[in-house]
Order: structure tokens, then sequence, then C-alpha cells
């Protein structure tokens, strides 16, 4: 289980806090999307979860982030890095620039961890299957197109095995196959493998079929929670500024035009859409 | 393997040696270049050292680089020291300079301590993979974060240079005229360095977290994929050397202050 207790964080030199009395409760194995505005906290939130806030940030903060028993606050960066994955948006400067090749890329962490070269070695194949990147296993990281690395940023998180896997806007550069794929990968490493995955997504249609859960930020605090399909057709979600899936907004159209009738409630996926518009 | 670096890559038994045996196998010909006495030794030295070279398969490049390095080093030290060291060979003569045949070899002598220098270091850089050097190095002691910067630098330049190019592309086809007279080009670095500076820097921070997060200060001992080999043979031949430069300079000081 993870936990935000009363979790309040605020940046040097800033007026408002990132992040206002945070409570929320994570269980074991749960796949967690997180959707907001820009600035709504998304990736402090990620920084909270991963240590960066308070160890890498400083700023002034009160109540506490539980990862099981661990006490982000009084854990350093290098203990959590084997607990927590943090894979960034930005796949460029996720790449060490230490290593020469994919493989060693994916390596590098795993030496960190001082594993045994065995279990490196198998840790890397197992990476490099799950996310489809053998083809490139032995070449330079730096010769990749953005999305390839993207995966190899998540590959690279994704071999250390962490309890809690934490994706701030990994599918920016994939297309909408691969963005398919990575969240078929998250979905797997949560029902299969018991690993904890919070996202961070804008592509709210891939949410709706995906995760487990919703929550949604505006100005540092949760202001909806629950089930995809509830938080993301709630009409809320407009005035947020998160905006709606585009089965929603043909739906709201629709509705609009009064061809059905108002109470039913929007559709945010697919299947759903293809019941409402029958 | 892009990047910086100059390995050539092979599978001959120059780049199997142990990183730890090049390298010192390099220092062994730059503390051999700084004290043999003349110019015979020098290029003995030189010779002794091709067989290694030819043995790596990499003897085309090794003169390619270390030639184009001493040209011009070769040519200018002539001049300069034919001109300007006293002797009593006159050579020939031009106007009121004379060039002396103990000049020429004096300049000559310290172009080809240059090329035995260089020479050696080449052997190494060009038959060892950075990664391999600097894990050897930090199995022998270097900080780990030594060792990253080096390797980082290898790999990151070429990034920036890439980088610099897009956005002088950039402010092109936006309209900045880049072929004007150099000093107009002087002032066209600040559209290109300002955004090159302010990237970087907002770079360095992500970076810095993205290390972290694969666990880059983690306390406790680090491992490594990468195999390297050494034998006895290795061991006993790096002492040796390790022996014969302090022999040589030794010898070097005692020859100047006796």
């Amino acid at each position: 289980m993870i936990r935000f207790k009363e979790f309040t964080y605020r940046y040097p030199n800033q007026v408002n806090p990132a992040l206002d009395s945070i409570n929320l409760g994570i269980p074991d194995g749960q796949f967690l999307g997180v959707v907001g505005p820009n600035g709504a906290g998304k990736s402090t939130l990620c920084y909270a979860l991963a240590g960066f806030v308070p160890h890498f940030f400083h700023g002034s903060l009160a109540g506490g982030v539980y990862i099981g028993k661990l006490d982000v606050q009084q854990s350093t960066l290098g203990e959590l890095a084997g607990e927590v994955g943090l894979v960034f948006q930005n796949p460029f400067n996720q790449i060490s620039g230490a290593r020469f090749t994919v493989r060693e890329e994916i390596a590098f962490g795993l030496e960190n961890l001082g594993l045994v070269r065995k279990e490196i070695e198998r840790r890397i194949e197992e990476a490099l299957e799950i996310i489809g990147l053998e083809e490139v296993a032995n070449r330079s990281p730096f010769a990749l197109s953005g999305g390839q690395q993207q995966r190899v940023a998540i590959a690279s998180i994704l071999a250390m095995q962490p309890r809690l896997l934490v994706l701030d806007e990994p599918t920016s550069q994939l297309d909408p196959q691969s963005t398919q794929e990575v969240f078929r990968i998250l979905e797997k490493l949560a029902r299969r493998g018991g690993t904890t995955v919070v996202l961070v997504e804008h592509k709210l249609e891939w949410l709706a079929s995906f995760v487990d859960r919703v929550i949604v930020l505006s100005e540092g605090r949760v202001v909806l929670d629950g089930k995809p399909i509830k938080i993301l057709a709630d009409e809320e979600l407009k005035k947020i500024g998160v905006g709606q899936t585009q089965y929603s907004l043909a739906a709201t159209a629709v509705k609009k035009k009064n061809l059905v009738p108002k109470s039913k409630s929007l559709p945010v996926t697919l299947k759903q859409a293809q019941s409402f518009f029958k | 393997m892009r990047g910086n670096s100059l390995f050539v890559p092979g599978d001959s038994g120059l780049h199997r040696l142990h990183p730890l045996t090049k390298l010192i196998l390099s220092l062994f010909f730059l503390v051999l270049a700084a004290t043999l006495p003349s110019l015979p030794w020098l290029l003995t030295a030189f010779v002794l050292l091709l067989p290694l070279a030819i043995w790596g398969g990499l003897l085309r490049p090794l003169l390619k680089s270390s030639l184009a390095v001493i040209i011009p080093f070769v040519i200018s030290l002539s001049i300069i020291q034919g001109f300007f060291t006293p002797g009593e060979t006159q050579l020939f003569k031009l106007g009121d300079f004379v060039f002396t045949l103990e000049g020429w070899l004096a300049g000559l002598k310290v172009a080809s301590q240059l090329l035995l220098a260089i020479s050696g270091a080449l052997l190494m850089m060009l038959s060892t993979r950075p990664d391999q050097l600097m894990l050897a190095l930090t199995n022998a002691g270097l900080p780990g974060s030594l060792a990253y910067i080096v390797l980082t630098a290898i790999q990151i330049f070429p990034r920036f240079q890439e980088r610099a190019q897009v956005i002088l592309e950039a402010q092109q086809a936006r309209g900045l005229e880049i072929n004007v007279n150099i000093f107009k080009r002087i002032r066209l670095l600040v559209p290109l360095l300002g955004p090159l500076v302010l990237s970087s820097i907002v770079d360095v921070e992500e970076r810095a977290m993205a290390l972290e997060a694969r666990a880059f200060s983690r306390a406790g001992k680090k491992t490594s994929l990468l195999v390297l080999k050494d034998s006895g043979w290795q061991r006993t031949t790096r002492w040796c050397l390790v022996l014969l430069m302090i022999a040589l300079i030794g010898f070097r000081v005692w020859q100047v202050f006796v």
C-alpha cells in the first residue's frame, strides 16, 4: 500500500503549494491514472513518490508519503531507486550517456544496484523482450528514434523491478500502436506482477480502457477519484481543464441535439460508445 | 560506436589486452619519449612500437593520426631550431640567417619525442573501448562519478553539435544570414548560444534526476556487465613496465644532477 498522509508541498520561492493536503491510498498492484491540467501538480506527485520531493527540490513540506513501511522522507534517493522506478517525459535526458549500447544502457541501473552479472543479463533479456527492443539491443541508444529512446527509458527502469512504477507522460513520443503496447505492458505488470503503477497521461481514451482507477488533480488537490468509466464521463472534467475523450465529445454533441435522453451517461471507451450510439 | 571516441572495433590480441596493460604501455612510451637521449634512440623506439600496431591491425589509423599531428610540428620545429640554434655545420643561408645541421637535428628530436608519445597514446585509444578503460580505472580506485563524466563527454558532445546545428538551421529558416564576413559572424553566436546554453541548463536538472532514478548515488558496491579479462603475464608485464619507467626516470634525473 502506498499512502499520502496530509501531504502538502511548496517549491522554494513559491507562494502556492504544488500539492495541497493530499490524502491518497494506492493498494499494491493497482494501475492508477493521473490526469489534470498543466500546473495541477501531476509531476510533483510523481517526484514525491520517488523522493525527488524533498530530496532533490527541497522547499517546505508537511505530512508524509509512505511506500509500504518505507517513509520517503527518511530514505535516501539511492535507497528509493530500487523501490520506486520513475520514467520521465523526455527520453533523451534519461539516457545515461555512460553506456554505448541499448543492452548496456539497461544494465546501467542494475550495475548501480549491485546485482550479480548473471542476474543483470537475465533481466536485460527480459526487459528487451517485454518492451520489444531486441532488434536494436546492440545499437547506440543515441542512434534511435524518439519513440525507441522512450522505450529504452521504460525498459531501463522496468529492469530494476521496482515495487512502484511511476511514469510521467511516457508515451509523449509514441505512435498510437506503441502507446497501446506500453499500456498493455503496464496493465500486465500490475495485474500479474503485482507492481503498483502510477501513470500520468493525457491520452484519456487509453486511460479509460486500461487503468483501474483515475484521480484528477487541480491546483494541487485531488478533486475527483474513482473508476475511470465514472470519472472520465464526469462533466466536471471540462471545467477543470482536462478535456474529454473523443467518445464523450461526440456523445455530448448528440445530446445537445436531443437525439438521446439527457439522463444517459457519457461513454468513455469504444465499447460504451458503440452501445451509446445504437 | 558513435561519439568522439577514437576506438576502432576489432578482435585482435591488442584489443583483448586488459585496459590497464595498454594504459601503462602508453605511459611507458611517454616516459621513453621524455628520457631517451637522442634522435636514433627515439626513432628506434618508434619502430619498435609499430609491430604492436600491426598486431592490433591498427597500423593505418595509427600512422594517419600521428603523422597528421606530427608533420606540422616537424616543419615548424625544423625551421625554428634550424635557424636559431647555433652550430658549426651550415647547411644553407637565407640572407643573414644560417640554417645549421645541429639545429635541424634538435628540432627533429623534439618532433620525434612528440611522435613517440602520441603514437603510444594512440595505440591505447585506438584499441580500447572507453567504457572498458573507465571500468578498469574504477576498479583500480578511480571515483565512479569521474568515470561517468569522461564517458558522457565522449557521447554528449556530438549531440551538442547536432543541437547547435538544428538551432542554427532554425534561425536560418527565420531569415538569419550566416554567410557574412567574420566580424558579423561573431555576432551570430548570440542567437545560437542563447538557446543552446538555456536548453542545456534545463536539461541538467532532468538528467540529474534521471541518473538518481537509476540508483546512481546508491551506497554500496556496484557491479558491472562488462567483463575485463586479466592474466598473470599481463600483471607481470605491467609491473615490469612500471619498474622500467622508474629506472628510466631515475637514470635521467641522475644524469642531470651528477
